[in-house]
């Protein structure tokens, strides 16, 4: 109940029929108005890499840590693929949330 | 004076109720935290050492994606249905599949994302393009 409650998610993800649970230890959520969030707090996506960085060695898991790009839909490819290169620099796993399809 | 009371309270807790009413609590909770947690589909990411390396042997198909969400299957305009059909005819054919995905830098990443989706159901690896 109170983890699943840290990070909410009130925008339209893309759909798919994947089962696979998102985490939510890293979390960077894009929504359609340009607006970045890192873990529930504003950011900038030039500041993700700085943040990420920071947070590593907090998480439980560092050897599977998981970046999970949550972007609402509309949002413009090349940010997200911009979340994808600083995870791949920070040699962490990423996975894109999706929501089940209607 | 011949008043009595008429009905006395009981003093006993009832535990059975409380168990009852925390019971359904708890279900009601989990069903609902499952559906806040959002699904997700895996991506592999260049560098990572456990990464696969895509499989070079078979002739590439590319799937551009332009800005509106119009679709090219290897140049020629495609809709989704028809793509989707499509790709399950090319995995038929050939089990070791591979399409590359190629958006434009503009493209709302939904349509990419059901491209990914289309490639994760039939079992095909999707490769990703930078858009740069």
């Amino acid at each position: 109940m109170l983890t699943s409650a840290a990070v909410q998610i009130n925008v339209e993800l893309p759909e798919s029929d994947s089962k696979t649970v998102a985490p939510t230890d890293i979390a960077v959520m894009m929504t359609k108005d340009g607006r970045v969030t890192f873990n529930g707090r504003a950011a900038r996506l030039n500041q993700i890499k700085r943040l990420i960085q920071k947070d590593l060695p907090g998480q439980t898991n560092v050897q599977n840590a998981t970046v999970t790009i949550i972007a609402e839909v509309g949002v413009p490819w090349k940010k997200v693929n911009e979340v994808m290169k600083i995870a791949s620099e920070l040699r962490l796993k990423a996975i894109i949330a999706t929501q089940p399809s209607k | 004076m011949g008043l009595k009371k008429r009905s006395k309270v009981s003093a006993e807790f009832s535990m059975s109720s409380l168990t009852d009413i925390i019971f359904l609590l708890l279900i009601f909770f989990m069903l609902t935290s499952s559906m806040i947690v959002p699904n997700a589909l895996n991506l592999k990411l260049p560098g990572k050492s456990n990464a696969n390396p895509p499989p070079t042997n078979t002739k590439p198909n590319i799937v551009k994606i332009a800005p509106k969400g119009t679709y090219y299957l290897n140049g020629s305009q495609i809709k989704r249905s028809s793509l989707e059909q499509e790709v399950r005819k090319l995995k038929k054919a050939d089990s070791k599949l591979a399409i590359i995905i190629s958006p434009d830098e503009e493209t709302p990443n939904e349509y990419v994302v059901a491209i990914m989706d289309i490639a994760y159901r039939y079992g095909v690896d999707a490769i990703l393009t930078d858009p740069k």
